[in-house]
């Protein structure tokens, strides 16, 4: 330690900087016993909705916006099937959907509902070729125009992709959000965590029949334990005097434990046959009777990475633009993680107005 | 499999494995104490010790979590979870057909047989749909639909529509 130049800050400050923080953790102190009641008060979803569609458990929110929509082709935001859709209408000033509808865009957005044990033998044909066909279908017709665009996040993306190497004629463009494509990097804990020597995702579906809500949470608590265990809770009560930080962590929180199981037969092909077998960027996935070929998607897409994504590494994602015949292809890769790429500051500053911008010249 | 090499090594293994994310860890931490100058501002001192202390253990628990040691004993445990669930699930079946009641294997093979059915039913109807495709001159596509013919096809030909709304 060098001791020279100790009467810089002598022992006075130090004494001082002790008494302050003292207020300010007894002022901290204080707020914790009100925030079970602030988290009741937390809103979910943040832009007006109506259900216009329902199917099972599905059900598909319309954002009817304050002016009728300006671009005639509708678009439609397929949710993961892991956690809950609001994520992308959070909050005033957080609200991927709030981008769309304010620049007309006509918008809707899956909400797959929470499956009971009774959804278990649900498999991705019958989200890819049952439940997304009949929404893309009824947008269709209800927007009166012979296709549609679509939006995916996470596991909905790849679903959505899916559905437009199948369904191409009925798609006019494809965004995909933080989407897995291919599963061959190691770079993803999860990647590495699934791998068949390490996980009987057969056993597993048998024994549980849908994949618990608290595995899935307990797994992604695990991909960052110091961050999620020790860093988050310091830096939250640190700044446990501040409403508007609280409101925001609350809100995030909220829908970070709000988690659904994932059907077992999803489940267990999303494991077998993308994680560990990877078929989908070999043009071998089977869907139902069918096998999904990359190369049948034609239209515009845009493809929307998380440099710092944890969940769904940029290298999980990055291949799809060099996998389909499209001949209008982009990519935006920003620094953020995988939740940061839809409700973060800069994803709301640059990203989202930006996919706007592509979308409206493609609509 | 490693069930050969299954025995009392590889508990040591992984303590091992553990002992040595702790221990440089630890050197990390050190390394940090020695760079910081106590010229800084109190409060800014310790939440940039704190800062690195969480990253050092933060990189450590990552290499941790990717280490053979780790993932074999995140197996034995999943294993143990499933054989206890099984275990669960079998004795209540067998308590519930002992006192002729039903239970979640007879509801599971219920749904099963129904599903298979709707199965058949939609495959026989997607059928029927190119067939007739063929014979109206209409576009083909993949799956259950294609733009032509969605706009004439029949309502039984989508999947189980509830409720519909507009």
């Amino acid at each position: 330690m060098n001791t020279s130049t100790s009467t810089a800050y002598p022992w006075a400050k130090w004494q001082e900087s002790f008494v302050t923080e003292s207020f300010a953790y007894a002022r901290r102190l204080a707020q914790l016993p009100t925030l079970h009641q602030r988290s009741q008060l937390v809103k979910k979803g943040a832009t007006s909705s109506t259900v216009v569609y329902e199917e099972d458990r599905l059900k598909l929110l319309h954002y009817p916006g304050k002016q009728p929509p300006r671009h005639a082709t509708p678009l439609v935001i397929v949710f993961a099937l892991v956690n809950r859709p609001y994520i992308l209408d959070l909050k005033e000033g957080r609200s991927v959907v709030n981008h769309f509808v304010e620049r007309g865009f006509d918008t809707y957005l899956i909400d797959w509902g929470s499956p009971t044990y009774a959804d278990r033998h649900l498999t991705i044909d019958d989200h890819v070729n049952g439940y997304i066909s009949n929404v893309v279908d009824f947008v269709r017709e209800r927007a009166g125009t012979p296709q549609a665009s679509l939006l995916g996040y996470c596991m909905g993306g790849t679903m959505s992709a899916m559905f437009t190497a199948l369904h191409q004629d009925r798609v006019k463009n494809l965004i995909l959000l933080a989407t897995g494509i291919d599963f061959s990097t190691r770079e993803g804990l999860l990647n590495l965590w699934a791998r068949p020597e390490y996980f009987d995702v057969d056993k597993f579906v048998e024994a549980f029949g849908n994949c618990p809500a608290e595995f899935l949470q307990m797994s992604f608590l695990m991909l960052k334990p110091v961050q999620n265990l020790l860093e988050k809770p310091l830096n939250f009560f640190e700044k446990a005097d501040d409403p508007v930080a609280v409101n925001d962590f609350l809100t995030l929180e909220t829908w970070l434990n709000d988690n659904i199981p994932v059907a077992g037969e999803v489940y267990r092909e999303f494991v077998k046959y993308l994680y560990q077998q990877n078929l989908l960027v070999q043009n071998k996935m089977p869907v139902g009777k069918h096998i999904v070929d990359l190369r049948k998607i034609t239209c515009p897409v845009l493809n929307i990475m998380a440099k710092a994504d944890d969940l769904v590494p940029c290298a999980q994602s990055m291949p799809f633009n060099d996998l389909v015949s499209s001949r209008d292809r982009k990519s935006i890769a920003i620094a953020a993680g995988h939740i940061g790429l839809a409700i973060g500051g800069k994803a709301q500053r640059d990203v989202w107005p930006q996919t706007c911008d592509w979308l409206a010249e493609r609509s | 499999m490693n069930e050969e090499q299954d025995g009392t090594n590889q508990p040591a293994e992984q303590w091992m494995a553990f002992q040595r994310i702790w221990g440089e860890t630890f050197s990390k931490m050190m390394q940090l104490g020695l760079t910081f100058s106590p010229d800084s501002a109190p409060p800014d001192f310790m939440r940039q010790m704190r800062s690195g202390i969480f990253q050092a253990l933060g990189q450590s628990w990552e290499q941790f979590l990717r280490s053979p040691e780790f993932m074999q004993a995140m197996k034995q445990s999943m294993d143990s979870a499933i054989a206890f669930r099984k275990a669960t699930n079998d004795w209540f079946s067998k308590v519930q057909h002992e006192t002729q009641t039903v239970s979640r294997d007879d509801i599971d093979a219920v749904m099963l047989t129904v599903r298979h059915m709707e199965t058949r039913v939609l495959d026989r109807l997607e059928e029927l749909a190119a067939r007739l495709d063929e014979v109206t001159g209409h576009d083909k596509g993949n799956g259950r639909h294609s733009a032509a013919a969605a706009q004439h096809e029949p309502a039984a030909q989508t999947r189980a529509q509830k409720t519909r709304s507009k």
